[in-house]
């Protein structure tokens, strides 16, 4: 990456304020990094240092060193690994969901002939609105008495009657069921950007070729949406893992502790039982085993960034 | 493709799957809407009344119980400020990166990493942090501190930040770089090829960006749970401990939620076209 301004001489008259490519780059990012190193940097030390030592917060506060004791115990605790099953489950089920309906949903509105663009503002809405609200609103929707989905059921003519948030089978789907109503809009609202923004000269040439559909969306259609799709994944990958707001005004964990994800869990050790030092022990772990994911995830997606950034 | 020379049977049953997705994406939002008018007899029986007269009872409740004027307000001061702050940082270093590239990567993953610190563990430091500098004279002058609106306006800034500065990078990368060229042959500044080349071009996406941190901070609500009691409450936390306090009472619940919702479901019916556009134009291609 060369200087441009050493390269073109540029207007005479500006040539002697002109500075290095690498300055100027440090210049505009510096307001940002300095909030952004400042307001993570702050709480990722505060929770190494806690994570070292004995902080019960209703027993004296935050204590001496205790080396790692928090980790051996958060690793024995068999708590701690129920939490990391059901936030996976979970996490894995919504994620297929969402993507796969989200995509056939876009494939969908984009063939659309006639109001397109009213559908599309329609499906997007769930996407507006607080998670937190519509998880309160849904436990009503999930009443077993009240609700209108087991209505619905029955009116289907279906004879099951589930009890959504009391069953111990049924709780984490009855979450998944709430990810997927508000996030699977998110998943086709990009895949539809996409879509509509495919050159058209490929499928031309194929439709010339005489290539069947089939063979045009594995060939042409996906491959092309595949760096979109990747970051829509990457996104929901690392919002579902995260997943709290839902969890605590749908379900609250229950019934028993079946829904309850690991930053729920961390949420009840940090501001139920008051325990920072397992709590941030957690957190820290969570971080790593997500950042070392997402680094080889991520992977391809920043080289192609540094090979555009790069070329001239 | 597919959405070519669709026969009838095929476009029947297109708009037919269609009509299956919008319903179900849209009743839990009709009814939470229709809930909120109902009177209380209609609310609480089996089967579901689907007739009934509507009436602002549920509304006048809930408006006499809380001050629901007072955190939209809280809410919509907290929104605004930190997205402007977001959008304004955010676009210099977008196009830095976009560029640039600064640190070849590193940085840009950097900045991703903050966002897989799980939001539960940054709130607790936070809250120190904030009942810290909320009793020194400096918080108090500028309004920083525990259930002041500045706390919020900080968090949201920070958390928002990462996720603008990663969706403007590519809407950067796509304004050919000729045409700043060009621009600097004109005579124009660094600066002013920033502001009156470059920005122009990204404004669908810069544009697009706002528009979900507005979104994301109105619906924000483990910071503003934490941070904030009464003074900054935000409309979240509002309906939440409404709720808390009056569990069954889903006629006024329901009203409390559409007061919160509402607002973004316009909002979002409005613009939902330049979301798009701006996402078409840029992201997408990432």
């Amino acid at each position: 990456m060369e200087s441009a301004a050493t390269k073109n001489p540029g207007p005479a008259t500006k040539a002697r304020r002109t500075m290095s490519d690498t300055w100027y780059s440090i210049l505009l990012i510096a307001p940002a990094m300095v909030i952004i190193l400042f307001f993570a940097l702050v709480p990722l030390f505060y929770a190494i240092d806690v994570s070292f030592r004995q902080a019960d917060l209703t027993m004296g506060g935050i204590q001496g060193f205790v080396g790692l004791r928090n980790y051996r115990e958060v690793l024995h605790e068999a708590y701690f690994w129920q939490s990391v099953r059901t936030t996976v489950v979970f996490t894995f089920f919504a994620i297929v969901i969402e993507m796969g309906l989200g995509i056939f949903v876009a494939f969908l509105i984009h063939g659309a002939t006639v109001g397109k663009g009213l559908i599309r503002s329609l499906v997007i809405l769930p996407l507006a609105t607080a998670p937190a609200v519509t998880g309160l609103f849904w436990r009503y929707l999930y009443d077993t008495q009240f609700g209108l989905y087991n209505y619905f059921l029955s009116v289907l003519g279906l004879p099951w009657q589930p009890n959504w948030l009391g069953d111990i089978k049924l709780g984490l789907w009855s979450v998944i069921i709430f990810d997927v109503w508000l996030w699977m809009p998110f998943v086709a609202l990009i895949a539809l950007a996409g879509l509509q923004s495919l050159p058209k000269e490929p499928f031309e040439a194929a439709e010339l070729d005489g290539a069947s559909s089939f063979r045009v969306l594995r060939t042409l259609t996906f491959p092309m949406l595949t760096p979109v799709l990747m970051l829509v994944f990457i996104l929901r990958t690392i919002d579902c893992l995260r997943l709290y707001d839902s969890v605590a005004t749908l379900t609250r964990g229950g019934p028993g502790s079946v829904t309850e994800t690991l930053t729920y869990y961390l949420y009840r050790q940090g501001l139920v039982f008051f325990r920072m030092d397992y709590a941030s022990t957690m957190a820290l772990l969570f971080m790593y085993a997500v950042i070392l994911a997402s680094g080889y995830a991520l992977r391809p997606l920043l080289a192609r960034l540094a090979m555009r950034a790069g070329q001239r | 493709m597919l959405q070519q020379r669709g026969s009838t049977p095929i476009e029947i049953l297109r708009y037919a799957i269609i009509a299956v997705i919008l319903t179900v994406s849209l009743f839990p939002i009709a009814w939470l809407i229709t809930t909120s008018f109902k009177p209380a007899d209609d609310i609480m029986v089996s089967p579901p009344r689907f007739v009934f007269k509507p009436t602002l009872d549920n509304y006048v409740y809930a408006l006499q119980k809380a001050n629901f004027a007072h955190f939209i307000e809280n809410t919509l001061y907290v929104a605004v400020v930190s997205t402007v702050i977001v959008i304004v940082l955010s676009s210099l270093a977008s196009y830095s990166f976009a560029r640039y590239n600064p640190g070849g990567g590193n940085i840009l993953f950097f900045i991703l990493t903050t966002k897989m610190f799980p939001a539960i563990a940054v709130v607790l430091p936070y809250f120190l942090i904030f009942k810290e500098i909320g009793d020194t004279a400096v918080g108090k002058a500028i309004g920083i501190g525990l259930d002041r609106q500045g706390a919020l306006i900080v968090s949201y800034t920070m958390f928002n930040l990462p996720f603008a500065i990663w969706l403007m990078v590519s809407f950067f990368q796509d304004i050919p770089r000729e045409l700043e060229d060009s621009a600097r042959l004109d005579g124009y500044n660094r600066l002013q090829v920033l502001w009156r080349v470059v920005l122009p071009l990204a404004a669908p996406g810069i544009a697009v960006t706002a528009i979900f941190c507005l979104l994301f901070s109105w619906n924000e609500f483990l910071f503003a749970y934490i941070l904030t009691r009464d003074a900054a409450r935000t409309i979240t936390v509002g309906v939440e401990s409404f709720f808390t306090l009056r569990g069954i009472l889903w006629g006024p619940v329901a009203a409390a939620a559409t007061i919160s919702v509402a607002p973004m479901l316009v909002f979002v019916l409005i613009l939902q076209r330049y979301m798009v556009r701006g996402l078409t134009f840029g992201a997408v291609r990432g």
